[in-house]
C-alpha cells in the first residue's frame, strides 16, 4: 500500500504545481496554456543547473527566474501586444519544449538525457517509508493551502479574481487589471519550476526531452476540472495521479493481456472524462474570456 | 443639516478626447457641497465621461480637477478615490460571481486577511446600515437589477464618499425602484454626501435634484442652475439646442422625459386589422441568457405598434429569439400571418415577412469590420439557392439607393459599417430590415443609445410601417418612449407577460405591473 501511496504522491505533486500556477492564471482572466513549456523549462533549468553549479539550491533559484522570465513574455504578448492567449499559451510551449531541447544540444553536445549529480533534499528516515518523498512534495499541502488563503480570503485574492471575471470592476475600484494579471503569471511561474523541479529532480535525478510529456496540460485540466478553485484543482490533479497509478499497477496484473499502451494512457483518458464531467455539472466551462481566447476590454 | 461644505467639485476648462472624438470640450463647472446635482443631455453628450473623468477613470487631456479643494490630476481611480468620490455605473461594476461582502471587500481598506463569517458580518452591518435589504452572504447573480444597484451604491459608500455620482442610475428601473432610489439619494443627503445624477429625463430630474446642469456635445451649455426656478420646457430646449427640428405629437416630451403621467394614443388610427403574429400559450427552454419564456399570449394586429416594457432582463430578449426562431420552444404555438410557424426556420420566417431589428446593433445586427454593401446585401442574398451567382455591381447600386433613401451619411459603400455612427449604422440596419416585403417588424431597443434626433427618426420609420399595415412589436425599457408610439402596451416580468395596457397609458399602473405589485 505505502509504495502506490508514494507512486501516486511523486506523480501527482507536479501535476498540483502546475495546476496551481493554471488557477492563479485563470481567476487573472488567462486561460494559461503555456504551462507545459514553462515546466519543462523548470525541469531543465534544475538538472542542467545541477550539473553546471553543483547546487540544487542555486538551481532551483535558476529554474523559478527563467519560468519567472518566460510568464513575463507571456504576459507582455497578451496584455501588451494583445495576442490571441490561446495562440500564445502554445507559443510558449513550443518555445518550452524546443529551447530545452536546444539547450542540452547547445551544452552537452547530444540530446540524450542529463543526468544530475544531486537531487532535490529528501524528506527523511523520520518519515520512514515515506522518507525517500522531496521536501516538495511534504511542502504541497501547505502549498495548496497558502494559495487558497491567497486567493478566497484576501483582498488581494479578491482583486485578481475581479481583474479576471469584470476588469472593468477592478479599475473601477482603483486596481489594474493588467498589472494583477502579471503578478498572476509570474507566481504561477514559479509554481510551473517547481514543479519541472519535482518531476526532475524529486526522484529521478534526470532530464530528457519532453519528459513533461502533457503534464501541463493536464495541469490545465485540472483547473477546469476543479472550477479554477486551488483546493478543487488538487484534487483533481491528484485524481489523475491516482488513475495514473493504477494503470501502472494493473500493468503488473494483467501483463499482457490488455495492451499497455492503454493502461499508460488512463490519466489522458481520466483527463477527457474529468472535463467531459466538470463541463456536464456546471454547464460548461464559463470563464473570464469571451470566445476564443481574448482579453476582455478592460 | 451639517454645514455646507463649500465648493466639493470644480474642473476647470477640462477636455477629454477618445482619438479624434472630443468627448468632452473644455467644461468648467463647480459643484456646491450638501445638495443634489442633475447632469443632463442626450446621449452622445459627455455625461458618462464627464462622470468618469471626475472618478478617475478617463484622464483629461488638457484642464484640471479638484475635489474638496485638492487638485487631482486626473486619470487615477485611487487619488479620486482618496478625495472622497465614487462612481456607481451604469451596468454595475460588480462581479457576478462574488457575494455581497465580497464584492463591499474588494473595494474597501484594511481587513487584508479575512474570514468569511466576519466579513459577512462586517458587511451585514454595513447593509443594514444603510437600509439594503440584502444578505451579504447572496451572490451578485443571483440579486434583481434594484438590489444589485442598492449593492452597488452600498459598496461606494464602503469608504467615506463625500461625493457620489451615479450614472444613469434610473436606466436599469422600474417608476417604482426610481422613487425608491430618490428617497435613498435624499436620506443621503442628509448625511452631507454630496450627489452627481446622471440622467436624461426631465421628469426625474424636476422631482429630485436641486440643480441641474446641461451638456450637449461635449460641451456645457448650462449650470448649475437651480431646479426651483426650471422648467420642463426650457430644460427640454436647453437639452435639444437650436435644431430648428420638428417633432411630431408628444415626441419632444418623449425625448426628454417630460411626457406627463398620464399620455400616448394620441395618433392612434384605425381599427384592428387582422393578426400577424399570434404567440399561444408559449414556453421555451432556459438557455441561461434570462428568464425563458413562460405561457406567453401575444398578439399583433396589422397597422399596430405593441410596446413590450419592462425591467430589463425579464425575457424581452428570450421573447426577440423565440419569435426569431433562434429559441427552443417547449409548449405553445406561434403564426405569423396565420400560418403556423412554431417549428420553422428564421429564414422561413423571414419569407413570410418577419424582419428584426436586434438588441445588439454592433453584434447582431451589423458586421462592423464588413463594408456597408456586404451589409445591406445579406438581407437581398437569403433564400437563394448556394450556386446562384452574386453580382456585386447591382448590389452595391441597390445598397446605395436603400442608403440614400433612409438618409444614411456615409461615404461610400464600401467603407466599414464599424465607421458609422450609431444613428447611421442604426439606419443601415432600418434600411435593410423595413423593406416592402415587410409584415411583422420585430424592433428590439432600437433607439438605446441614439441621439434625440436619430430616435425620432427611428419612431418616424415606425410609424411609416405602421401606415403601411405592417405590426411592429417594439421592445424598449424606456416607458417614455413606449408611451409616446406603442398603440398597446404589454409588460414582461420573468418571462411572463403580466399586464396588457391600452392608451391613455398610466405611468403608475404600468410601472407598478413591472415590478410585479400587481401579480
Amino acid at each position: 500500500m505505502d509504495d502506490i501511496v508514494i507512486a501516486i504522491l511523486r506523480s501527482g505533486t507536479p501535476l498540483v504545481y502546475v495546476a496551481l500556477a493554471g488557477v492563479i492564471a485563470q481567476r487573472s482572466g488567462i486561460w494559461h496554456l503555456g504551462l507545459e513549456g514553462l515546466m519543462i523549462t523548470g525541469a531543465c533549468a534544475t538538472i542542467v543547473g545541477t550539473v553546471l553549479t553543483g547546487s540544487v539550491g542555486l538551481s532551483l533559484l535558476i529554474a523559478v527566474l527563467l519560468c519567472a522570465l518566460g510568464s513575463i513574455l507571456f504576459w507582455f504578448v497578451v496584455e501588451v501586444l494583445k495576442a490571441n492567449q490561446i495562440i500564445a499559451g502554445l507559443g510558449l510551449t513550443g518555445l518550452g519544449l524546443g529551447g530545452t531541447s536546444l539547450a542540452i544540444q547547445a551544452i552537452f553536445g547530444s540530446q540524450g538525457a542529463v543526468s544530475a549529480p544531486a537531487g532535490l533534499p529528501k524528506i527523511g528516515a523520520a518519515f520512514g517509508a515515506y522518507g525517500g518523498l522531496s521536501v516538495l512534495v511534504l511542502a504541497m499541502p501547505f502549498v495548496v493551502f497558502l494559495t487558497w488563503v491567497l486567493l478566497c480570503r484576501t483582498r488581494f485574492g479578491l482583486r485578481l479574481a475581479a481583474s479576471g471575471e469584470h476588469p472593468f470592476a477592478a479599475r473601477s475600484v482603483g486596481a489594474n487589471p493588467a498589472m494583477m494579471r502579471l503578478v498572476a503569471l509570474v507566481i504561477g511561474g514559479g509554481f510551473c519550476a517547481l514543479a519541472g523541479a519535482e518531476l526532475a529532480a524529486g526522484s529521478l535525478q534526470i532530464f530528457s526531452q519532453n519528459m513533461t510529456a502533457g503534464r501541463g496540460f493536464m495541469g490545465f485540466a485540472a483547473v477546469i476540472f476543479g472550477a479554477g478553485h486551488p483546493v478543487w484543482a488538487t484534487f483533481a490533479a491528484l485524481f489523475f495521479a491516482i488513475v495514473g497509478a493504477i494503470g501502472i499497477r494493473a500493468q503488473l496484473v494483467f501483463g499482457d493481456r490488455i495492451p499497455h499502451d492503454l493502461l499508460l494512457g488512463l490519466p489522458y483518458i481520466a483527463t477527457v472524462f474529468g472535463i467531459w464531467l466538470s463541463a456536464r455539472l456546471r454547464g460548461g466551462a464559463r470563464g473570464a474570456t469571451g470566445g476564443f481566447g481574448e482579453l476582455k476590454d478592460p | 443639516m451639517k454645514e455646507l461644505p463649500g465648493v466639493v467639485l470644480a474642473s476647470r476648462n477640462a477636455t477629454v478626447r477618445y482619438g479624434d472624438v472630443v468627448a468632452l470640450d473644455d467644461v468648467s463647472i463647480s459643484f456646491s457641497g450638501g445638495m443634489i446635482h442633475a447632469v443632463v443631455g442626450q446621449n452622445g453628450a459627455g455625461k458618462t465621461t464627464f462622470a468618469r473623468m471626475v472618478s478617475g477613470l478617463v484622464r483629461p487631456a488638457e484642464g484640471s480637477l479638484e475635489i474638496n479643494g485638492r487638485s487631482i490630476a486626473g486619470g487615477n481611480v485611487n487619488d479620486a478615490r482618496r478625495a472622497g468620490v465614487e462612481l456607481v455605473h451604469q451596468s454595475f461594476a460588480l462581479p457576478p460571481s462574488f457575494t455581497v461582502a465580497e464584492a463591499m471587500q474588494f473595494g474597501a481598506d484594511g481587513g487584508r486577511l479575512y474570514t468569511r463569517a466576519a466579513l459577512e458580518r462586517r458587511w451585514q452591518a454595513h447593509l443594514d446600515a444603510l437600509d439594503v435589504k440584502v444578505s451579504a452572504g447572496a451572490q451578485i447573480r443571483t440579486l434583481t437589477v434594484e438590489q444589485q444597484q442598492a449593492v452597488e451604491i452600498a459598496r461606494a459608500l464602503v469608504t467615506d464618499a463625500s461625493l457620489l455620482i451615479l450614472d444613469e442610475p434610473t436606466a436599469v428601473l422600474s417608476p417604482e425602484g426610481a422613487e425608491k432610489l430618490f428617497e435613498r439619494i435624499r436620506r443621503l443627503r442628509e448625511r452631507g454626501v454630496t450627489i452627481i445624477l446622471i440622467l436624461h429625463k426631465i421628469r426625474e430630474v424636476l422631482a429630485v435634484s436641486d440643480t441641474v446642469s446641461v451638456l450637449r456635445g461635449g460641451r456645457l451649455i448650462d449650470g448649475p442652475l437651480p431646479v426651483a426656478d426650471m422648467d420642463a420646457e426650457r430644460l427640454a430646449s436647453l437639452i435639444i439646442g437650436p435644431s430648428g427640428r420638428e417633432f411630431a405629437g408628444d415626441d419632444l416630451e418623449a425625448l426628454t422625459g417630460a411626457l406627463s403621467p398620464v399620455a400616448g394614443g394620441a395618433d392612434k388610427t384605425s381599427a384592428p386589422q387582422s393578426e400577424i403574429l399570434s404567440m399561444r400559450d408559449l414556453s421555451t427552454r432556459t438557455d441561461g441568457d434570462g428568464p425563458p419564456l413562460n405561457s406567453v399570449d401575444l398578439a399583433v394586429h396589422a397597422g399596430e405598434i405593441v410596446g413590450v416594457a419592462g425591467v430589463e432582463g425579464n425575457g424581452q430578449r428570450t421573447l426577440v429569439r423565440a419569435i426569431s426562431g433562434l429559441a427552443d420552444i417547449m409548449d405553445g404555438s406561434l403564426e405569423i400571418d396565420g400560418r403556423d410557424m412554431t417549428r420553422s426556420s428564421l429564414l422561413a420566417r423571414r419569407a413570410m415577412g418577419l424582419r428584426v431589428i436586434p438588441f445588439e446593433r454592433n453584434v447582431e445586427g451589423l458586421s462592423l469590420t464588413s463594408a456597408l454593401w456586404e451589409n445591406w446585401s445579406v438581407g437581398q442574398l437569403l433564400g437563394r439557392p448556394l450556386h446562384a451567382a452574386i453580382t456585386p455591381k447591382g448590389l452595391r447600386q441597390g445598397c446605395r439607393a436603400a442608403l440614400d433613401n433612409w438618409d444614411v451619411r456615409y461615404s461610400t459603400v464600401e467603407q466599414r459599417a464599424g465607421s458609422l455612427s450609431g444613428g447611421n449604422a442604426q439606419k443601415v440596419i432600418l434600411s435593410r430590415e423595413m423593406d416592402d416585403a415587410a409584415r411583422l417588424i420585430v424592433a428590439a431597443q432600437p433607439t438605446r443609445g441614439l441621439d434625440i434626433g436619430a430616435t425620432a427618426f427611428v419612431w418616424e420609420a415606425m410609424r411609416d410601417a405602421r401606415r403601411r399595415g405592417c405590426g411592429v412589436l417594439f421592445v424598449s425599457s424606456d416607458l417614455d418612449e413606449i408611451f409616446d408610439i406603442a398603440d398597446r402596451v404589454v409588460v414582461m416580468l420573468a418571462g411572463k407577460i403580466v399586464g396588457e395596457f391600452r392608451a391613455p397609458f398610466d405611468l403608475a399602473s404600468v410601472g407598478s405591473a413591472m415590478t410585479g405589485a400587481r401579480a
